[in-house]
């Protein structure tokens, strides 16, 4: 672990140590300049701010891309439309617009340029304005009236003022008004300190992008009084504007190429050495391709500055062994490219270059394919009584039968691979569970993978075996599939999961009705119940019944006593117990009344009877 | 003058339509290198407030009230949150129902971490990337990190990450993300293949990856019990302007596209947590006995009840009819008697119509309908079924018929012989006499 930890702790010191010494790793790339190209051609269709269409046209011709005619037909109307006194920054960009864009004639008037020449006289004038307007003038080719005043006017504006962004245009105030503008030179040395620098790799302004342009363009400007920067110093400020390339707008963009371009044409420009196109080589295609070009990608001004091209050395990171040294790098097709040839074993390395004074250093990988040297796999007892039957497979083979195993068991796998590699694994699955295990390093690139089924596997099944390698400077990674084990577990316990969706229905079950005997059945015995009455009835009608005794004063009773019957079936059909109840009351007392009469009557015509005796 | 003032009074309306955002930078270039992802979110109405993750001035809220309605943190350096933010706070602005897109990094902070393990998520250790030494991008610098995923790797839910068929492939590079697959709130929207692991590429593998095959997550989901959504990314660079843009090539199963799918899926994904997806709400509940129109005092076992609910779901803002075919009611007394499918009628409410079970209790409708990607919908009305009265029962049983003929021949029989017993002359004492 402590190795590890001093590798981590080696490698983190090389990058920082690749850092401070790093001059330029990139540039504008093509697809930088379409990126660019677009956000530029965007500019060109908005129809709000009018200086932008100068940052379009100026950033399109710095792209040397051509403009649109439909585009810049439009731009010119709205220019033309749209161009009235406003600020001398305003002025000089929409009359620079005006022929950048190609659109013929004369937009400004005189009254404008006396409007400028206020400008320049006024003591109050920023010397933003002032540098504009001094713009204007050389733009539209009229003689700069006093130059001495003005000159004069901005030291003492400097005095009040001396912002970065206000020294910035200074610097290129300075420029314009020729002989009488050496003044700036004294402040140049002030202008340089100021630079920020961030990380040990960039150099920029504080103010942003903006500034930043604004400040190396003036002192570009300003280099025919000698050179205020060193190679270093714009180198890193080359670092800091490829930093800067996802800028979105069209001013930010423009910004971003007038710096560039003025680094790229100074006499100390930046030199550009990167990788172009794959940053790894195989054994079947060794050639490194390297780029010596300027921050446009393009062939540098003088080709002497940039030769030889030498691999000043390659170290291999991983232990930090030179392997090359000195080598010089073939030029390729084109006057950018360069070739290395890395012959070299597979690994991660870090290539010092150097073109003419530059240096710059880079990290390529050298990739190898990796090859299973052998494999064995099979069964063995946990408690490793028996000693385990391992069959032996070749790199497309697999298992001709299936595996048998069950909880007291071990699956070992046993491996022996070209070189060690970062993953080495081997994977069950069935379905859609996968269950991987790591492959540990025994020695000498023999990996062992040993499973313990029991323990390992939550659910019998058949597993299909796989065995993955892969490993970053692999050209082959493999992924090769062993053959399938047919695992028993004693216990298969599915864990339920709680799982979202429609739940099955459910159908309440009403609870059945009793078994009822069949219908004949019950008339039969409804018959054999009413069988007796019958059977009286059918008696009586054969002997005859004498009602000698009725008598009309029965009728009241007889029909009261029947109505307590019918009550009683209609409360079996339908009434409830009140209304039963309520109608009980008068039928009952109304047949006891003649219920009582009756007898009594009877009572009565029987005495007389026995009186008689 | 009238419709000009209602026409701008819309558009404020739109303006304002998805509420407040807070947006939480490591630094300002960030707002440049992900300017599609803002740009996109901008002209779906949200408002974003961009705020350095470490300014001393952050707040949620003033005075109890929240200013944001969403939080993005795209901060994954970040060590400490600046201002009164913590992730006390953050965590309860989930509670209290604020949504939260966050994405990481190889080098994803601890306040971070910390808030990842509140939502559920266990992000790999620092510096671990996910490796895929089979599925890497052509435009990988070498390590395998930069992965090309299949949109097979998306989950399966729609409302979250939109039409899986129809999404191109994606590219990813970052960490890993570890999930509990018991817990079912946290859902793995984007899940890396088989032969992925996340480790430190830099380093030989010594100790078993935390994450590895199918079960490393890259981009989490969580929608708590409050409705409240999180998302967390490992990977911020998913969602920048590089990546939407460029076009991806992988040599495993020939995967190729001119653009990659980040762009579309990002957007899905920002639509379901921000809500803008996926929010259901009931809009009425009835019920009736078949035959009626309202709903009664309390319903009798055995009879044919009609339930009706009206479901809506918000799409851009307004709430319209949500139309799906599994949608399911149940009838508890404690467990469900019944559960029967809802159907959809055309005039878009949904109807049941089922027999109340045999068994007398207070009862409850419960339509419970809990999707992946949708707010849970839960509502349940409480009725109480009483038993039949005696009137209510079977009244002519075949089989009781011969004890009705008794009942009625004894009736019938005293009815006779009263009248024959009262009123009989007898014969024998004339045979006598004679």
């Amino acid at each position: 672990m402590s190795k590890i930890s001093l590798l981590a702790v080696f490698i983190v010191s090389i990058i920082t140590l690749e850092c401070s010494q790093a001059s330029v790793g990139g540039y504008f790339s093509e697809n930088d300049a379409k990126k660019f190209t677009d956000i530029l051609n965007n500019g060109l269709k908005q129809q709000e701010d009018v200086t932008n269409y100068y940052h379009a046209a100026r950033g399109l011709s710095l792209l040397k891309k051509p403009i649109d005619v439909a585009l810049s037909k439009n731009a010119c109307s709205f220019l033309q439309k749209s161009f009235k006194e406003g600020t001398p920054e305003a002025t000089f960009k929409v009359l620079n617009a005006w022929i950048l864009l190609k659109c013929g004639g004369k937009l400004h008037n005189e009254a404008q340029v006396k409007n400028i020449k206020a400008v320049l006289e006024d003591k109050a004038s920023s010397t933003e304005s002032v540098r504009y307007a001094l713009e204007v003038l050389a733009t539209i080719g009229e003689s700069v009236p006093n130059a001495g005043k003005i000159a004069k006017n901005i030291q003492d504006k400097l005095r009040e003022d001396d912002s970065l962004p206000s020294l910035g245009h200074a610097l290129h105030a300075g420029v314009l008004l020729g002989n009488e503008g050496k003044f700036v030179a004294d402040r140049i040395q002030e202008i340089v300190v100021q630079a920020d620098e961030i990380d040990g790799k960039l150099l920029q302004w504080e103010g942003g992008l903006t500034t930043t342009s604004l400040i190396i363009t003036g002192l570009m400007r300003n280099s025919a009084a000698g050179q205020h920067l060193n190679q270093k110093q714009v180198d890193k400020l080359a670092n800091y504007l490829l930093s800067r390339k996802t800028v979105p707008s069209p001013k930010g963009v423009w910004a971003l190429l007038e710096a560039a371009e003025a680094l790229n044409s100074y006499a100390l420009f930046p030199v550009c050495i990167t990788i172009d196109g794959e940053p790894f080589v195989t054994a079947e295609k060794p050639d490194l391709k390297i780029r010596v070009s300027n921050l446009f990608g393009g062939a540098v001004r003088s080709k002497t500055s940039v030769t030889p091209v030498v691999a000043q050395s390659a170290t291999r990171i991983s232990d930090d062994v030179v392997v090359l040294s000195k080598q010089s790098l073939n030029p390729g097709t084109t006057q950018t490219e360069f070739i290395l040839p890395l012959k070299l074993t597979p690994g991660h390395y870090r290539i010092q270059l150097t073109a003419g004074s530059n240096t710059q250093s880079v990290e390529s990988r050298v990739l190898g394919p990796i090859a299973v040297q052998s494999l064995e796999i099979g069964l063995m007892d946990a408690d490793g009584s028996s000693a385990p039957k391992l069959n032996k497979l070749q790199h497309p083979q697999k298992l001709t039968s299936i595996l048998q195993g069950d909880s007291s068991q071990h699956l070992v796998v046993k491996f022996t691979l070209s070189r060690s590699v970062h993953q080495a694994f081997i994977r069950l699955s069935s379905q859609n569970k996968e269950i991987i295990f790591v492959g540990e390093e025994e020695a000498g690139k023999l990996y062992k993978v040993e499973i313990n089924l029991g323990n390992e596997l939550s659910q019998s099944g058949d597993f299909d075996i796989e065995l993955i390698l892969g490993d970053s400077l692999a050209t082959n990674s493999i992924r090769w599939n062993l053959g399938v084990i047919s695992v028993s577990l004693p216990s298969a316990s599915l864990s339920a999961k709680t799982a979202r969706g429609p739940k099955p229905e459910i159908n309440h079950l009403f609870r059945v009705a009793d078994k009822r005997p069949a219908e004949v059945v019950s008339l039969l015995f409804t018959a054999l119940t009413l069988s007796p009455i019958l059977l009286l009835l059918i008696l009586w009608a054969r002997i005859g019944v004498n009602m000698g005794n009725f008598s009309v004063l029965a009728v009241p009773f007889h029909l009261g006593f029947g109505g307590i019957l019918a009550l009683f079936t209609l409360f079996w059909l339908k009434l409830n117990m009140f209304t039963t109840c309520a109608w009980l009351i008068p039928i009952g007392g109304f047949t006891l009344f003649f219920g009582h009469k009756l007898l009594s009557s009877i009572a009565s015509g029987k005495k007389p009877e026995k009186a008689d005796k | 003058m009238k419709s000009l003032i209602f026409l701008l009074f819309c558009i404020i309306v739109k303006i304002n339509a998805q509420g407040n955002t807070l947006v939480l930078l490591d630094n300002q270039v960030i707002r440049e290198t992900h300017s599609i992802f803002f740009k996109s979110l901008q002209d779906r109405g949200h408002t974003l407030t961009f705020k350095i993750a470490d300014d001393s001035s952050l707040v949620l809220s003033k005075y109890g009230e929240y200013l944001y309605e969403n939080l993005i943190i795209f901060a994954p350096t970040i060590e400490e949150f600046g201002g009164n933010l913590s992730v006390d706070t953050v965590t309860q602005f989930i509670d209290d129902g604020g949504n939260v897109l966050i994405a990481g990094n190889s080098v994803t902070g601890d306040v971070l971490r910390e808030l990842a393990s509140e939502c559920g998520f266990e992000v790999d250790e620092e510096g671990s990337f996910v490796i895929d030494h089979l599925n890497f991008d052509a435009s990988d610098e070498g390590r395998h990190t930069k992965l090309a995923l299949s949109s097979e790797n998306l989950i399966d839910a729609s409302v979250i990450v939109g039409n899986k068929k129809s999404i191109k492939p994606l590219l990813y590079q970052g960490t890993g993300i570890l999930t509990d697959s018991e817990n079912p709130l946290v859902l793995p929207l984007l899940i890396a293949d088989s032969t992925s692991y996340s480790y430190n590429p830099d380093q030989p593998i010594k100790e078993y990856p935390h994450a590895v095959g199918k079960d490393t997550v890259l981009v989490a989901g969580l929608q708590a019990r409050n409705n409240a959504r999180v998302v967390f990314s490992g990977s911020l660079a998913f969602f920048s302007d590089e990546y939407f843009t460029s076009a991806v090539s992988r040599k495993q199963g020939n995967l190729k596209s001119d653009k990659s799918g980040n762009d579309e899926v990002s957007t899905a994904i920002t639509q379901w947590v921000f809500k803008e997806h996926g929010q259901l709400r009931v809009k009425s509940v009835t019920h009736h006995k078949e035959g009626e129109k309202a709903p009664p005092q309390d319903y009798t076992i055995m009879e044919n009840v009609v339930y009706t609910i009206e479901i809506d779901i918000l799409e851009k803002g307004q709430w319209k009819p949500f139309t799906a075919n599994d949608i399911q009611l149940e009838f508890v007394r404690i467990d469900p008697f019944v559960r029967t499918t809802l159907q959809r009628k055309p005039n878009g409410q949904y109807e049941a119509k089922f027999k109340i079970p045999d068994v007398y209790g207070v009862y409850q409708f419960k339509v419970d309908y809990d999707r992946i990607g949708y707010t849970r919908l839960f509502s349940t009305t409480q009725v109480s079924v009483r038993p039949l009265e005696h009137t209510q029962y079977e009244r002519f049983i075949s089989c009781a018929y011969p004890y009705y003929a008794g009942a009625f021949s004894m009736m019938f029989g005293v009815f006779i012989f009263s009248i024959v017993f009262l009123h009989i002359k007898e014969d024998d004492k004339k045979s006598k006499s004679d």
